[in-house]
């Protein structure tokens, strides 16, 4: 389905990622795991269109999609929820949704609006909420919701269970299954190495913008050397 | 009674700031410009308004091609002067407006000459007796524009699908453009609104002086950016309860302050007063 070859990318001058190559398969689970700076985001922005493609090729189901612009590539099935969020925090959720959903027909919006409420049933309580103001674990739910409402053939989630409890963290992933059953492939950034561990399919370390490490997450799991470099530290706080 | 007359007249005045300020705070909220210019199409609104009438005989066409005309020239100005400079930083489109602005002043005493325009037959100019009060009929019009005119916009940006991406648009711009909508129409639509509500505004200043001259938009430019600072930069709601205050406050303090404030100063002492009490404004959201 998406496919990077050697990309790299940055911002200016300043290179975030030097020369990855990552495949995400149909309704195939992919985690970018790695420290702080070491790349993820701007991976993913990149795939999105919004940072800077230096050299390589992004391909969508064969598409070379690396120069289109964001809203294009939002069309062709690639969907974000970013790092931070970036709700909009005075909107409703329901009007939040509506905006995920905007290239979209009305009566199509409708429909998918049906499914992410099934899917995050916390959000049907609270549709006329301002965004800004909903707990951490809502506003993860709004952003994944909101991306959703594209109905992509791929989602990115930056940040899954970042600053949130380990209860709201279970219905996040439990929601992501349920989208690899649909036939959703889900490329994600998880700071807790057990939790992507736990869900993905592949697994993919990078380091200082390199990729270091690349395989199954059961051979990550299998693998204490890889665990102990680079994958040991980051747990959830316990709550 | 003569203070309910006196909070009447604020009203009046305070609807012009409104509409004035309206545009103004929404260039704010989604460019981050202070948009100083707006004030040049306000007195085109008059000239406008003076012109058309003079020609047909009707103010309400006045009123119409005032506000499509002003409408236009305001997504002319986004386009010319602002969208070539949005990358820069703020101070550049502050410049560029407010040199615009002088060009426009200047532009208006070149080609309607320096002393004023005047009605022909100045319109609106029955007046109408309610609750023990007379009122010129141009006051009750300028009230009753304002309030359709903003309401109006109100159930725009409320209730339609344009309005949800203007909203959007101005809430976190990167997003709403990635998720498919076009910031740029949204910019255009904001400027065409915000400059017709300005049209109309001096339209109706023109008809309650009989008078449009060059200058007219002077005081405007300065007042309307208090009113927008008070009401919370970019907060439409703030803008229009600050617009209806600055207007019901100068009305009293013109008699009770005359002595020693002069009515065009009032808006910046309360503009003092306000932000050392609250320095995000009124409504503004506290940093
Ligand atoms: N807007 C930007 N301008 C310049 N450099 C940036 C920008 N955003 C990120 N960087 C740099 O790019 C590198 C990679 O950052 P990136 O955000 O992709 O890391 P990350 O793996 O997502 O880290 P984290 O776990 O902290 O979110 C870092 O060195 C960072 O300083
Ligand atoms: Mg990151």
């Amino acid at each position: 389905m998406l496919t990077l070859e050697g990309l790299v990318c940055g911002y200016g001058p300043f290179v975030a990622v030097h020369g990855l190559d990552l495949v995400v398969p149909p309704a195939g689970v992919v985690a970018l795991v790695g420290a702080n700076g070491a790349g993820k985001s701007s991976t993913i922005m990149a795939v999105a269109g919004h940072v800077q493609v230096l050299e390589g090729t992004i391909r969508l189901d064969g598409e070379d999609i690396t120069r289109l612009p964001a809203r294009e590539r939002l069309r062709r099935g690639i969907a974000l929820s970013p790092e931070g969020r970036k709700l909009f925090p005075d909107l409703t959720v329901a009007e939040n949704l509506e905006i995920g959903g905007y290239i979209h027909p009305r009566a199509r919006v409708a429909r998918s609006r049906e499914r992410v409420l099934s899917l995050f049933p916390r959000l049907g309580e609270r549709l006329d909420q301002q965004a800004g103001s909903l707990s951490g674990g809502e506003q993860q739910m709004v952003a994944i919701g909101r991306a959703l409402m594209a109905e992509p053939r791929l989602l990115m989630i930056d940040e899954v269970s970042l600053g949130l409890m380990p209860k709201v963290i279970d219905q996040i992933y439990a929601a992501i299954v349920g989208l690899r059953a649909d036939g959703i492939a889900v490329l994600l950034v998880e700071q807790s190495t057990r939790r992507a561990l736990a869900i993905a399919d592949e697994v993919c370390v990078l380091e200082s913008g390199r990729p270091v490490w690349r395989g199954t997450a059961a051979e990550a799991r299998g693998n204490q050397t890889l665990i102990d470099a680079y994958l040991g530290l980051r747990e959830e706080a316990p709550s | 009674m003569f203070l309910v007359e006196l909070f009447v007249q604020g009203l009046i005045q305070g609807s012009v700031y409104a509409l004035i300020a309206v545009g103004l705070t929404l260039v704010y909220g989604l460019l981050r410009i202070l948009h100083v210019a707006h004030a040049g199409l306000f007195t085109l609104g008059g000239y406008a308004g003076v012109l058309v009438t003079n020609a047909t005989g009707s103010v309400a066409v006045a009123l119409v091609f005032a506000a499509l005309s002003v409408g236009a020239v305001g997504m002319a100005v986004y386009r010319f002067c602002y969208e070539p400079i949005l990358r820069r930083p703020p101070y550049v489109a502050l410049i560029a407006s407010i040199g615009l602005f002088i060009a426009m002043e200047e532009l208006f005493r070149i080609v309607f000459g320096p002393f004023g325009l005047t009605y022909d037959i100045v319109p609106l100019q029955g007046s109408v007796v309610i609750g023990g009060m007379y009122l010129r009929s141009a006051e009750l019009v300028t009230m009753a524009l304002a309030a359709v005119l903003i309401g109006g916009l109100g159930l725009l940006a409320g209730r339609t699908r344009i309005g949800l991406a203007w909203r959007a648009t101005v809430s976190v711009p990167e997003m709403a453009e990635s998720f498919g909508i076009d910031i740029v129409k949204v910019r255009y639509l904001n400027f065409f609104i915000g400059s017709a509500l300005a049209g109309v505004a001096g339209v109706m200043v023109s008809v309650l002086n009989n008078l449009v001259e060059p200058t007219m938009g002077s005081v405007a430019s300065y007042k309307a950016l208090a009113i927008i600072v008070l009401g919370g930069l970019g907060n439409v709601r703030g803008t229009l309860v600050a617009a209806l205050t600055l207007g019901v406050i100068e009305a009293y303090g013109t008699i009770y302050l005359a002595g020693f404030l002069d009515r065009d100063a009032i808006a910046f002492a309360v503009l003092i007063v306000i932000l050392m009490v609250r320095p995000q404004g009124l409504f503004g959201r506290s940093a």
